[in-house]
C-alpha cells in the first residue's frame, strides 16, 4: 500500500482525477456516443435502460453530427472479432422480400407429413452439424459436440449470447443464418433460441407491434420461418428447432408460450425438414416450472438458478433427446 | 454493471465528481457513497441489496456487542454467532443446491427418498467477498485489532463499490482508518489510478476474452475434438486468461479506488514467477491467501503442532479454499491438489535441492495442471481433457496472436520487474491531459475488440 507514497505518486489533486475522467468521457461521447445509445436500446426495460438512454440519446445525437465515429471505427475495424453482416437480406425488408423469395407465408391448414403416414426419406451420413441460438444453446452445443465428436461429426458451436429473433440490435439472425450456411453448409442445424425475445417488432405495415398478441406471434413466426428456410437449404439440410422450456418468471412464461407457438406454426410448411423438438413436456409438463426432475431414477436439478436456462444435467438430458431425433434422419 | 460497460462509464464520472465535491463533509459523503455502492450492486439484482444490508447489520451488531463486553467467553460466542450468520448466508446461496443434489443422488442410489427440497438458488454477486470481509471485521474486533466502526462506516466498508463484487478482500484495519478522515484532495494518485484502469481493461477485454473466445472455451467445452498439442496450448491459454481476467479486474478496482482517494492492498505479484506452491500463494490472490492464513490456517493451529497437524491444517485450508471458488467437485479437487503441493513442499523442505530454473519450470507446470482441474466443467471432462493431452495430432489453434498473447502474459512476469516499473512510472507521472488522452485511446481500441455480445463477466464474479 505504501508504493504510492514511497514513489511520490500521490502528486495529483482531486480535481485532476475529475478532469481526467470527464475529459475522457467527453471524448468518448464525441467518438462513440452512438454506442451508448445502442447499449441503452439493447437493455431490458427498466430504470437502468432509461438512465442509459437519457445519456445515450443526446450523446448519440452529438456523435451523429460529427465524423469522429466513422474515423475511429475505420481505424479500429481490424480489431473487430465480428463477421461482416452488411448488405441486404435482413429482416428489415419484411414480408415483401419473403414473398418474392418464394417463402410460403404461414397458413392455418399446414400439416406435418408424418401425421398422414408419409414415408420417411432414407437416412444419410452426417458430416457437419451446426448448433446455434442464444445462451439457451449453451452448454447443449458442447454436450452434442462431446457426443458426436467420437463419431467423426464436425460440430460447429455458434452461440450468440444476448441475441434474439425479435431484436436485431446485437445480431440480425436472418443475415447471420445465411452467413452460417454459406460458411459451413451444415447438413443439420440445431437451433435453441428465445430466452431474450419479447421485443417490439415492425409488422408488414411498418407499425411497431408489442409482445405478445397474435400479430406479434405472426411476425415472430415469419422470422423463424425465414431463418428455418435458410437452414434447410432448399431441402439439403435438416433443422431441429427446440422450443423453450417454461421459465420460472411468470412474465417470461407468457413470452415463452408465444415463442413456442410461433415456432410450431413457422415449421409447418417443411415439417419433414424442420423438426420441432418440444422441450416443454420433458422439463415442464403442463407448462409448470420445476427446478428438478427424475433423471435415470434420481431426482436431479435440471435448471440454472436464473429459472431460464438448463444446467449441466438438464442440458445433457436434452442432448440425448436431440441426438435420438437426429439419428432418425442420419446414420451415426 | 461491469466495469467495462457503458452503464459504468456513465455511473463512474458522476460518482467521482460528486464524491470529491462532498469529500470535505463526511456527513454527506458517507451516505452518498453508500447509496452509490448500493445502486451499483442493485444493477445486478436489487433484491440482494437486502442480503448485503442484513449481513452489514448482523456483523455490526456483533462487533458493537463484542466491544462492549470484556467477558472473553461472551466475546467468543458473539463472534461465533456473527461468523455463523456469514457462513449460513454463504451456505444457503452458494452451496445449498450443490449439497442437496449430492445428498439426493446418494440417497437415490440407495433407493431412498429425497429428504431436502431440490431447488436452485440464484447466487448473489460478490457474496464470497463481502461475507469474508464481514468475517475479517468481527474477528479483528474480537482480537482488538480494530475498534468497532460506526454503522455507516461499517456499511461503506462492506459495500464500497470498487471492491464489492470481486475483491480484493480489504481488511477492516486497512480500510476503516481511511474512512475516519476525509481523503486529502491534494494527494491523489491519479496517474497510478488511470494506468491501472487502462492496464486492467487491456488485460481483461483484449487478452483474457480473446484467449477464451478463440482457444480456451472451444477446447475445454469439447476436449474430445482436439488432440494433445491443442489441449496443451489451451491449458497454457487458460493459465494466461485467468491471470489477465482476475488481475485485470483487480487492477481496475484498485485504480478506481485510487481516483476516489482510497488505497487497496496489492492482490497479484507476478504469480507465474513462483518457484513453489507457497511462493505461488504469496503472489496469487494475495488478499485471499492472507485471509485463509489469518482466519483459517492459524486458528486451526497453523504449524505449531508438529508435522502431521501442520499437514492436516494445510489440507483443510486448501480444500476449503477450493470449495470457496465454487460449489463443484472440480474446485475441491483443485484445492486438494494445491494442498498436496504445499504438504509435499513442506515435507521436502531442505531435503531436495534443485536449481532455481528447474523449480520454476516444475512449479509452473504443476500450476498449469491445477488450472486444468479448475477450468473443467466436470470431473469426467477433466479426465477426458487429460487423456487428450497424450493424444497425438496436429496443432490447429496456434496463431501468432494466440501464442504471442500467452508468451507476453507469462513472459512479462519472468522479466526483472525494475524495467517494467520504469515504464509504469513514466505513465503514472504524465500530465492530466495526456492521461485523459491515453485513457480515451485505450477505451476506443479496447472497445473495438468487444464482440457484439458484449464483454463476458469476469471469471471471479461467479465466486
Amino acid at each position: 500500500m505504501g508504493r504510492f507514497d514511497r514513489l511520490g505518486l500521490r502528486n495529483f489533486r482531486a480535481r485532476d482525477a475529475v478532469f481526467v475522467v470527464l475529459v475522457s468521457a467527453v471524448l468518448l461521447i464525441l467518438f462513440q456516443g452512438a454506442s451508448v445509445r445502442k447499449a441503452g436500446h439493447e437493455m431490458n426495460p427498466g430504470v437502468g435502460r432509461d438512465l442509459v438512454l437519457a445519456v445515450g440519446r443526446p450523446a448519440g445525437w452529438i456523435a451523429d453530427r460529427l465524423p469522429l465515429a466513422s474515423v475511429s471505427s475505420s481505424a479500429t475495424a481490424f480489431l473487430s472479432p465480428e463477421p461482416s453482416l452488411g448488405g441486404p437480406g435482413g429482416f428489415e425488408e419484411g414480408g415483401a422480400r419473403t414473398r418474392s423469395a418464394g417463402i410460403p407465408l404461414v397458413t392455418r391448414d399446414a400439416f406435418e407429413p408424418a401425421n398422414i403416414g408419409a414415408p420417411r426419406p432414407a437416412r444419410r451420413a452426417l458430416h457437419t452439424l451446426l448448433v446455434t441460438g442464444d445462451s439457451m444453446s449453451m452448454p447443449l452445443d458442447a454436450d452434442l459436440a462431446q457426443l458426436l465428436a467420437p463419431r467423426g461429426v464436425r460440430v460447429i458451436r455458434d452461440p450468440h449470447i444476448g441475441t434474439g429473433i425479435s431484436t436485431t440490435f446485437i445480431v440480425n439472425w436472418a443475415k447471420l443464418s445465411a452467413l452460417q450456411v454459406k460458411q459451413d453448409h451444415p447438413e443439420a442445424v440445431v437451433v435453441f433460441i428465445g430466452a431474450n425475445d419479447g421485443f417490439p417488432m415492425k409488422g408488414p405495415s411498418g407499425r411497431e407491434v408489442s409482445c405478445c398478441n397474435a400479430e406479434w406471434a405472426a411476425i415472430y413466426a415469419n422470422r423463424v420461418r425465414q431463418i428455418a428456410n435458410t437452414y434447410r437449404q432448399a431441402g439439403a439440410g435438416r433443422v431441429y428447432w427446440l422450443t423453450l422450456p417454461t421459465p420460472r418468471d411468470p412474465a417470461r412464461q407468457a413470452i415463452a408460450r408465444v415463442v413456442n407457438a410461433a415456432i410450431e406454426v413457422a415449421a409447418q410448411p417443411w415439417a419433414d425438414e424442420v423438426r420441432v423438438i418440444d422441450t416443454v413436456p420433458v422439463f415442464t409438463p403442463g407448462e409448470v416450472y420445476r427446478d428438478s426432475m427424475n433423471v435415470g431414477g434420481t431426482q436431479t436439478l435440471v435448471r440454472e438458478a436464473d429459472g431460464i436456462h438448463l444446467n449441466g444435467p438438464g442440458s445433457s438430458l436434452l442432448a440425448g433427446i436431440v441426438l435420438a431425433r437426429i439419428k432418425q434422419d442420419f446414420i451415426l | 454493471m461491469l466495469f467495462p460497460s457503458d452503464q459504468f462509464a456513465i455511473f463512474f464520472p458522476i460518482v467521482l465528481a460528486l464524491s470529491w465535491a462532498l469529500m470535505s463533509r463526511p456527513a454527506l459523503w458517507k451516505p452518498f457513497i453508500l447509496l452509490a455502492s448500493y445502486v451499483f450492486y442493485a444493477s445486478a439484482s436489487w433484491r440482494f441489496c437486502f442480503l448485503l444490508a442484513g449481513i452489514t447489520l448482523g456483523n455490526q451488531l456483533a462487533a458493537v456487542l463484542i466491544a462492549r463486553t470484556s467477558d472473553e467467553r461472551r466475546r467468543a460466542w458473539l463472534l461465533r454467532g456473527a461468523v455463523a450468520l456469514d457462513l449460513a448466508a454463504l451456505g444457503v446461496f452458494k452451496y445449498y443446491s450443490f449439497f442437496a443434489q449430492q445428498i439426493a443422488s446418494l440417497l437415490g442410489h440407495l433407493g431412498l427418498g429425497v429428504p431436502v427440497p431440490l431447488v436452485t438458488i440464484a447466487l448473489p454477486v460478490g457474496i464470497s467477498f463481502f461475507t469474508f470481509q464481514a468475517i475479517s471485521y468481527v474477528v479483528d474486533v474480537r482480537r482488538r485489532v480494530v475498534e468497532p466502526a460506526s454503522l455507516i462506516d461499517a456499511a461503506v466498508y462492506l459495500s464500497f463499490f470498487p471492491h464489492l463484487v470481486a475483491g480484493p478482500i480489504v481488511r477492516a484495519r486497512e480500510f476503516l482508518p481511511q474512512l475516519r478522515s476525509p481523503r486529502d484532495r491534494n494527494r491523489v494518485a491519479v496517474g497510478s489510478g488511470v494506468s491501472l484502469i487502462a492496464l486492467g481493461l487491456i488485460k481483461k477485454v483484449v487478452i483474457a476474452d480473446y484467449l477464451a473466445r478463440v482457444l480456451v472455451d472451444p477446447v475445454f467445452a469439447v476436449p474430445q475434438a482436439y488432440a494433445g498439442p491443442d489441449a496443451l496450448l489451451a491449458a497454457y491459454g487458460y493459465t494466461a486468461q485467468i491471470y489477465c481476467d482476475f488481475s485485470g479486474y483487480t487492477d481496475m478496482a484498485i485504480g478506481l479506488a485510487l481516483l476516489l482517494g482510497y488505497v487497496f492492498p496489492q492482490n497479484f505479484r507476478s504469480p507465474y514467477r513462483a518457484t513453489g506452491f507457497r511462493d505461488f500463494w504469496r503472489r496469487w490472490h494475495m488478499t485471499l491467501s492472507r485471509f485463509l492464513r489469518d482466519f483459517l490456517f492459524i486458528p486451526l493451529g497453523g504449524s505449531r503442532g508438529g508435522k502431521l497437524l501442520t499437514y492436516r491444517n494445510l489440507m483443510i485450508t486448501m480444500v476449503l479454499a477450493g470449495l470457496w471458488h465454487g460449489a463443484a467437485w472440480t474446485f475441491v479437487l483443485w484445492g486438494t491438489f494445491h494442498g498436496l503441493g504445499l504438504v509435499t513442499e513442506h515435507a521436502l523442505k531442505g531435503r531436495l535441492r534443485l536449481p532455481a530454473w528447474l523449480r520454476w519450470l516444475l512449479t509452473f507446470h504443476l500450476i498449469v495442471f491445477g488450472w486444468i482441474l479448475f477450468r473443467s466443467q466436470s470431473l469426467a471432462l477433466t479426465g477426458t481433457f487429460l487423456s487428450r493431452l497424450a493424444h497425438p495430432g496436429a496443432l490447429t489453434l496456434a496463431s501468432a496472436t494466440v501464442v504471442g498473447a500467452i508468451v507476453i502474459v507469462i513472459g512479462l512476469q519472468l522479466l526483472p520487474s525494475r524495467g517494467l516499473e520504469v515504464v509504469q512510472l513514466r505513465f503514472e507521472r504524465m500530465r492530466p491531459l495526456a492521461l485523459a488522452g491515453i485513457l480515451t485511446l485505450v477505451i476506443l481500441f479496447v472497445g473495438a475488440t468487444v464482440p457484439s455480445q458484449g464483454v463476458p463477466p469476469f471469471i471471479y464474479f461467479r465466486f
